[in-house]
């Protein structure tokens, strides 16, 4: 009971007062995913048009639902145009509060019609996520100025719950000795196929130089990275809550260093919900601005 | 946010949890955006991933040989972001095929798309890679499919599909 308490006061901090520049910040946080969505949407409703041929790996909905019938066709052109429709109604808080929702699912069905192909991809998992509790929070908790609380402290606890759970899964998928660096040395050569693929060129940087020459720095780096993400569940904390973004930021820019994987959603939106901004716009603002008390 | 609201908030997020445990442990970890976040997990495996060449001014004969990966550019791999192609997608779809069958092969000339294939020849391959001895990664390229604009050639198989 302590720890849902503790819980519950670290994710929806329900003793702060709810600030007009906590609710103009919410108003930009929701933009930032709404762009985001349109533009998955759209660019995955391309590429199956364009590419998807087969499906090679159900995932999700597509272990019930032969999405194959959404290939080669103009479907996944008129999902994204009602997704779009749909998310900015629900942005602009026009017609009904269940959008969201539907504009989740939608997301969802073409996320698993565009990677039926054999990826399994996670960088657009907390865009999902954040979509999904705008979803819940405007069917529980809107028109309201606790839905901003709801909405960041769920996002909080699915950010961190990843990270935790992806540290365990490397401790149960390979043991203690999974911070080997020679392990490092296998995926920098993986991860090399797959850029000299993609670009036509590729060569090493520094840091994999370095990696390459040196077990210890490999390992290190691995092991910077593994222990950063066991502190995952910090994030249900405010008071952890920049200090534990400021480390993932860097595990992250240390994951592109050294494997080329970027995360350009996960870094901005790490950026944009990691640190109190809203107290530098409080500092200019003393009333909730027209448009965003109309459109909470 | 008051103290009232805020527990239906965490009655709400149990429930969600709830419901991304059952979505992730009977779906392997996955079910978007849910996951429980398994890459990497498995350290020190050997690993396979694929490639394209352009083989267009190679003899018959020098085409099936396996050779070492370098780590490193070679003129002859094709961009795959050059065709539209998403890499990755590609990559999976031809290692984890086990059986191509007639309409697998032509599913993947379609996903290279029969218009980058005019007047070449591409070389579908596979480059596997693995831990040798104490302190040295070692790959190798292994030819699979050779693929033209009208034809699709397993590796020493006498009968071409035709897309």
């Amino acid at each position: 009971m302590k720890f849902l308490s503790s819980l519950k006061s670290g994710l929806f901090e329900p003793e702060r007062k709810v600030t007009p520049g906590e609710l103009v910040f919410f108003k930009f946080f929701e933009f930032f995913v709404l762009l985001y969505t349109i533009w998955f949407s759209w660019k995955w409703a391309r590429y199956i048009f364009h590419r998807n041929t087969e499906v090679v790996l159900p995932l999700g909905y597509a272990n019930y639902l032969d999405v194959s019938l959404f290939f080669g066709n103009h479907l996944p052109f008129y999902m994204a145009g009602i997704l779009t429709v749909l998310l900015l109604c629900a942005y602009f808080r026009i017609g009904a509060r269940w959008f969201y929702m539907v504009a989740f699912f939608l997301l969802q069905l073409l996320h698993f019609t565009r990677f039926s192909q054999g990826e399994i991809p996670h960088s657009q998992a907390f865009i999902g996520i954040s979509l999904l509790c705008l979803g819940i929070g405007s069917v529980a908790f809107g028109g309201a100025r606790s839905m901003p609380r709801f909405v960041m402290g769920t996002l909080f606890f699915f950010m961190g719950l990843a990270y935790t759970s992806a540290f365990f899964s490397k401790l149960i998928g390979t043991g203690i000795h999974w911070a080997d660096g020679r392990h490092l040395w296998l995926w920098i050569s993986e991860k090399s196929v797959d850029i000299l693929s993609r670009e036509g060129t590729y060569s090493l940087n520094f840091i994999q130089q370095a990696a390459l020459k040196s077990t210890a720095f490999a390992s290190l780096l691995l092991l910077f990275g593994w222990i950063t993400e066991f502190f995952g569940f910090t994030l249900w904390w405010s008071r952890f809550r920049p200090y534990t973004f400021t480390l993932l930021i860097g595990l992250h820019i240390g994951i592109m260093l050294s494997m080329n994987i970027r995360f350009d959603a996960f870094l901005l939106q790490f950026i944009i919900v990691g640190y109190p901004w809203y107290r530098l716009i409080d500092r200019h603002l003393d009333t909730t601005p027209a448009f965003v008390a109309r459109t909470l | 946010m008051n103290a009232q609201q805020a527990s239906k908030a965490l009655k709400i997020l149990g429930v969600l949890f709830l419901v991304h445990a059952i979505l992730v442990s009977t779906h392997e970890g996955e079910f978007w955006p849910f996951s429980i976040y398994p890459m990497f997990s498995q350290a020190g495996n050997p690993w396979a991933r694929a490639m394209v060449l352009d083989v267009t001014d190679l003899e018959e004969s020098e085409l099936w040989v396996e050779h070492v990966y370098p780590l490193r550019s070679d003129e002859r791999v094709v961009s795959l972001r050059a065709l539209g192609v998403d890499q990755i997608d590609y990559s999976n779809f031809v290692v984890r095929t086990t059986d191509w069958t007639e309409s697998r092969q032509r599913a993947l000339h379609s996903m290279i798309g029969a218009e980058n294939l005019k007047d070449k020849k591409w070389l579908v391959t596979i480059v596997k890679g693995e831990l040798a001895g104490e302190d040295k990664v070692i790959g190798k390229v292994v030819p699979l499919i050779l693929l033209t604009e009208d034809e699709i050639r397993l590796k020493q198989s006498q009968l071409p599909v035709h897309p």
